[in-house]
């Protein structure tokens, strides 16, 4: 027993980091919320480094500390912590911005919840504390547009999630045990372990906006301040896909998983960006891209259990992932949600300027640049496991992509119309944001000799 | 000392000081630019005088960056890559002495130029797959922030056409590479080349992808389109850099790639690119004579004269007397580096052209070679030079290209009809500009300054040089090429 609580120190650290927090957020000291809130992360990241190598599981082989839940916990502690910093700068002095933080806190640690949940019970609890914290978060700002944005969000979350309570009763009936590694039993028991997985692709799918779940996506994200929808296009997507890993690697690849979740890989990428083309709004943009992102993030999810490339390549992805698309959104927060916002931005701002290009360009997938080393990491994984023409589809959305995000690029060089009107004032922390992913999402690709392979 | 590694990042580093100075005025910018650009070429002489052997690349670089997938810093030479690598950094230098006068966004400009000269050498000397891949794709970057901030009136549109046709254009590379090391194993081109690990069907899908790519970048008829809109809307260093640097990756890479790492398909498949490189340089000759604008004449010149490449790389594969290969390669190799003379000499006399007369249409000159002497002299020189003339530096590339062929693959030979074609476009080109009548609207036009002297001399004196005597450069490359096993 006190093994096993050791190593879920971190998460325990988090609960009661959040728990504070909101003791904080009683007494409205929103600067002691935000200041608790970044030492338990800080903390937490640190507590993880110790067991990265382990490879074992507590309480009866329901919760997972191996490579995966490591990592993730090395990339969504430090990505929510940037996430709080933008929160903070953008939220400054808005009445209840400390329940902004501690909610944000809980969501991660539902997201941790997913990504190192081995069994049925911690995947829907997962799935429960990440939604219900997010559904609050987007409708912070109390206005007709984030209610609207919150219930859409909160409808779809709770059908989707029902859905997939009823489907993992499947596997539960057919494999008799809610553990992810008895899945082996399924075997042969092609029809209860489609229902399970057309479950498990429904509720996960929702929260890694996959094509056909993404609708709640881009109205969320634009009903949501921005600094919340960087968060949760990052930090609870990225967890869907720990979670997709935690369970599919266990399920045989004998009921044809792999190709159902290459098609659906495809469908995303290519409506993501498609769709990204005609936006004129930033956010909105930005919310298809990431939809298109999740394409990707597949290719890995795909490969599972084929390629030893797979886990690394979901890792790094989302490494590189939860940087740029921070880093994006943050430069977002400065110029504006139009997209004409941008115009004349690198002139007028020509560090900012540098920075944006950094991330789209790596969010394109062009070298030296961190997106560029996890695309590779995928694209070989989805190639070893046989699926070429996915990798295909991936390449072309690579030139689409880049279509998608130099319609941003192009007018920042633009002779500005009028004087530019900064949608946030220039804040240290802003600043201290577009470093750290900056510097992360420019020079990680160098260094991912330190990620596991 | 890690000369080629200096050589590699020493343009980068200057470009990231350059961002760090409180002072970043157009002055202090092109003195950056010039220090940096001179200094490396001097590192790269001294590569140079280093020397290559024979059947191994040579001062070798290498550092571990992701060992568990096998990828590592590796960088070295060999006679197929020091030449260009020479070339590439003598291109730099001189397009940052012509720079020097542009004072719009300079700092931006120099720090561009820069990076592309570090992405540039990078590929040239890249030993690893996944690295050369960075460096290949970074010039892209490069050059299209250099078109859309630099250029002429359509820049736009031509910048937006080239990163997207090109960015399409190699990401077939990719898939290649990845292909060679789940072969493999490894990422190491060096173990790519001494043991193809493809063989069969793979061999031929990853020979075409490659080949995708590097016709793109070559170019190629007909995925050639992008390189008329993109030269003539780029800045006069711009297109000399994208004529004389970046057209070698394609065929830098159809050697170091195509030829090198899936050989038996390459020889299948010989007959085929040989025919692509015939047609290419049919169809660039014609298309260059049906100009009337000069510097879409010349980028439809360089279609044709990498077209002669093509088909010297083609028949090498196609032959099965080592001899004649070692020629077809050895005139493939040296056509590279001629053209990177004498078309960079080309771009930057229009561009000198242009800042005068603001105008490349041929029919609004006339007569200009008595009022600007150097400028005319220096372009008839150039003229004869890409149009083969003996004597000058095309010449002993193409003279052993056309031999070879003639031995391995006879009817290949109707390319040399291109050469007459070439011939005419360039007389016309020469009477209608600087013979005639004189334009009186050009009374005034002022010939070459100091500055621009030295930007186009050193290539002229090169141009003869390498037509000349052309066994200083031919050795280089000959040393690695007869070694060469495939």
């Amino acid at each position: 027993m006190a093994r096993d609580l050791a190593f879920l120190f971190p998460e325990l650290l988090l609960g009661a980091t959040a728990m504070l927090m909101i003791v904080a957020e009683m007494a409205r000291a929103a600067r002691l919320v935000l200041a608790i809130g970044l030492a338990g992360l800080a903390l937490a990241t640190l507590l993880t480094l110790p067991m990265l190598s382990a490879e074992t599981t507590v309480f009866g082989g329901t919760y997972r500390i191996d490579l995966i839940a490591g990592w993730a916990k090395l990339i969504l502690l430090p990505g929510t912590g940037v996430a709080l910093m933008m929160a903070r700068a953008e939220l400054a002095g808005r009445p209840r911005e400390g329940s902004v933080y501690a909610l944000i806190t809980l969501v991660t640690l539902g997201a941790l919840m997913l990504s190192g949940g081995g069994d049925m019970m911690l995947l829907v609890l997962g799935v429960v504390l990440t939604g219900l914290g997010s559904f609050a978060l987007v409708a912070f700002p109390r206005d007709d547009a984030a209610t609207e944005a919150a219930m859409k969000y909160l409808v779809f979350g709770a059908v989707t999630g029902s859905v997939m309570i009823y489907g993992l009763s499947f596997w539960f009936g057919g494999a008799g045990s809610t553990l992810f590694s008895e899945l082996g039993q399924l075997e042969g028991n092609t029809v209860v372990a489609m229902a399970g997985l057309i479950a498990v692709i429904v509720g996960l799918g929702y929260k890694a906006a996959l094509v056909p779940f993404h609708f709640w996506a881009p109205d969320a994200y634009d009903g949501a301040p921005v600094s919340i929808a960087a968060y949760l296009s990052v930090i609870t997507k990225a967890a869907a896909f720990f979670a997709f890993a935690q369970v599919l690697r266990d399920l045989p690849p004998s009921t044809g998983w792999p190709l159902v979740l290459a098609l659906i890989s495809a469908a995303t990428m290519t409506y993501g960006y498609l769709t990204a083309l005609v936006q004129t709004n930033m956010v909105r943009l930005i919310a298809y891209s990431s939809v298109a992102q999740s394409g990707y993030f597949l290719m890995g999810v795909v490969a599972l259990g084929v390629s030893p490339l797979a886990v690394p390549g979901i890792i790094l992805f989302a490494a590189a992932y939860v940087a740029m698309n921070l880093g994006a959104f943050a430069i977002v927060m400065v110029a504006g949600r139009n997209l004409d916002d941008m115009t004349g931005f690198g002139r007028t701002r020509p560090w900012m300027g540098v920075a944006m290009v950094i991330f789209l360009l790596s969010l394109t997938g062009i070298p030296p640049l961190f997106g560029f080393v996890g695309k590779v990491y995928l694209f070989t994984a989805a190639f070893e496991a046989g699926f070429l023409w996915l990798v295909v589809i991936g390449i072309l959305n690579s030139v689409l992509a880049l279509g998608v995000y130099l319609r941003i690029v192009v007018p920042m060089y633009r002779a500005p119309e009028a004087a530019p009107v900064a949608a946030l004032p220039q804040s240290v922390l802003l600043t201290g944001v577009l470093i750290l992913t900056g510097l992360v999402t420019l020079v990680m690709s160098a260094l991912a000799g330190i990620f596991p392979a | 000392m890690p000369l080629l590694t200096l050589a590699t990042f020493l343009p980068i580093l200057g470009g990231l000081a350059l961002m760090a100075l409180p002072d970043r005025s157009a002055r202090m910018a092109h003195g950056i630019s010039i220090g940096v650009t001179g200094v490396t070429f001097l590192i790269t002489l001294a590569i140079w005088s280093r020397g290559i052997v024979a059947g191994d690349f040579a001062q070798v670089e290498e550092v571990a960056w992701i060992p568990a997938i096998g990828a590592a810093y590796r960088l070295g030479l060999d006679g197929l890559s020091l030449p260009l690598v020479l070339l590439t950094s003598l291109l730099f230098l001189l397009s940052a002495i012509y720079s020097a006068r542009i004072g719009e966004r300079a700092a931006s400009y120099v720090v561009l130029m820069l990076m592309l000269e570090t992405a540039s050498l990078g590929t040239f000397m890249a030993l690893d797959g996944l690295l050369f891949y960075v460096f290949f794709e970074v010039s892209l970057v490069g050059m299209y922030f250099m078109i859309a901030g630099w250029g002429y009136e359509e820049r736009q549109r031509a910048a937006l056409m080239f990163f997207l046709y090109t960015l399409l254009g190699s990401l077939p590379l990719l898939l290649a590479i990845i292909g060679l090391y789940l072969g493999s194993g490894t990422f190491d081109m060096r173990a790519w080349i001494d043991a193809p690990p493809l063989t069969g069907l793979a061999a031929m899908l990853a020979l075409i992808a490659m080949f995708i790519t590097f016709a793109v970048k070559i170019p190629v008829f007909p995925v050639h389109t992008w390189l008329p809109a993109a030269h003539v809307q780029a800045p006069t260093a711009g297109s000399v850099i994208l004529a004389g640097v970046m057209l070698k990756f394609g065929t830098y890479g159809l050697v170091r790639f195509a030829l090198q790492m899936t050989p038996e398909a390459f020889a299948q498949a010989g007959q085929v690119i040989l025919a692509f490189g015939v047609v290419a340089a049919l169809y660039g000759a014609f298309a260059a004579l049906a100009q009337s604008d000069l510097k879409k004449m010349i980028a439809y010149t360089s279609v044709n004269h990498m077209g002669y490449v093509v088909i010297g790389v083609a028949v090498a594969a196609l032959s099965l007397d080592p001899g004649i290969r070692t020629i077809a390669l050895d005139g493939a190799t040296l056509q590279m580096v001629s053209h990177g003379l004498v078309t960079g000499a080309l771009f930057f006399l229009v561009g000198m052209l242009q800042d005068r007369a603001h105008s490349r249409e041929m029919s609004d000159f006339g007569g200009l070679l008595g009022r600007v002497p150097w400028l005319g002299w220096a372009f008839i020189l150039s003229a004869f030079a890409s149009l083969g003339l003996p004597g000058l530096a095309h010449f002993p590339a193409e003279f052993q290209i056309f031999l070879a062929t003639l031995n391995a693959a006879p009817w290949a030979i109707v390319a040399i009809l291109a050469i007459v074609v070439t011939a005419g476009l360039y007389l016309r080109a020469i009477a209608a500009v600087f013979l005639g009548p004189a334009n009186e609207k050009w009374a005034d036009m002022p010939d070459l300054d100091r500055r621009e002297k030295l930007a186009v001399v050193p290539l002229l004196i090169l141009t003869i040089l390498v037509g000349v005597a052309p066994g200083w450069l031919i050795g280089m490359i000959h040393t690695t090429m007869a070694a060469l096993s495939f």
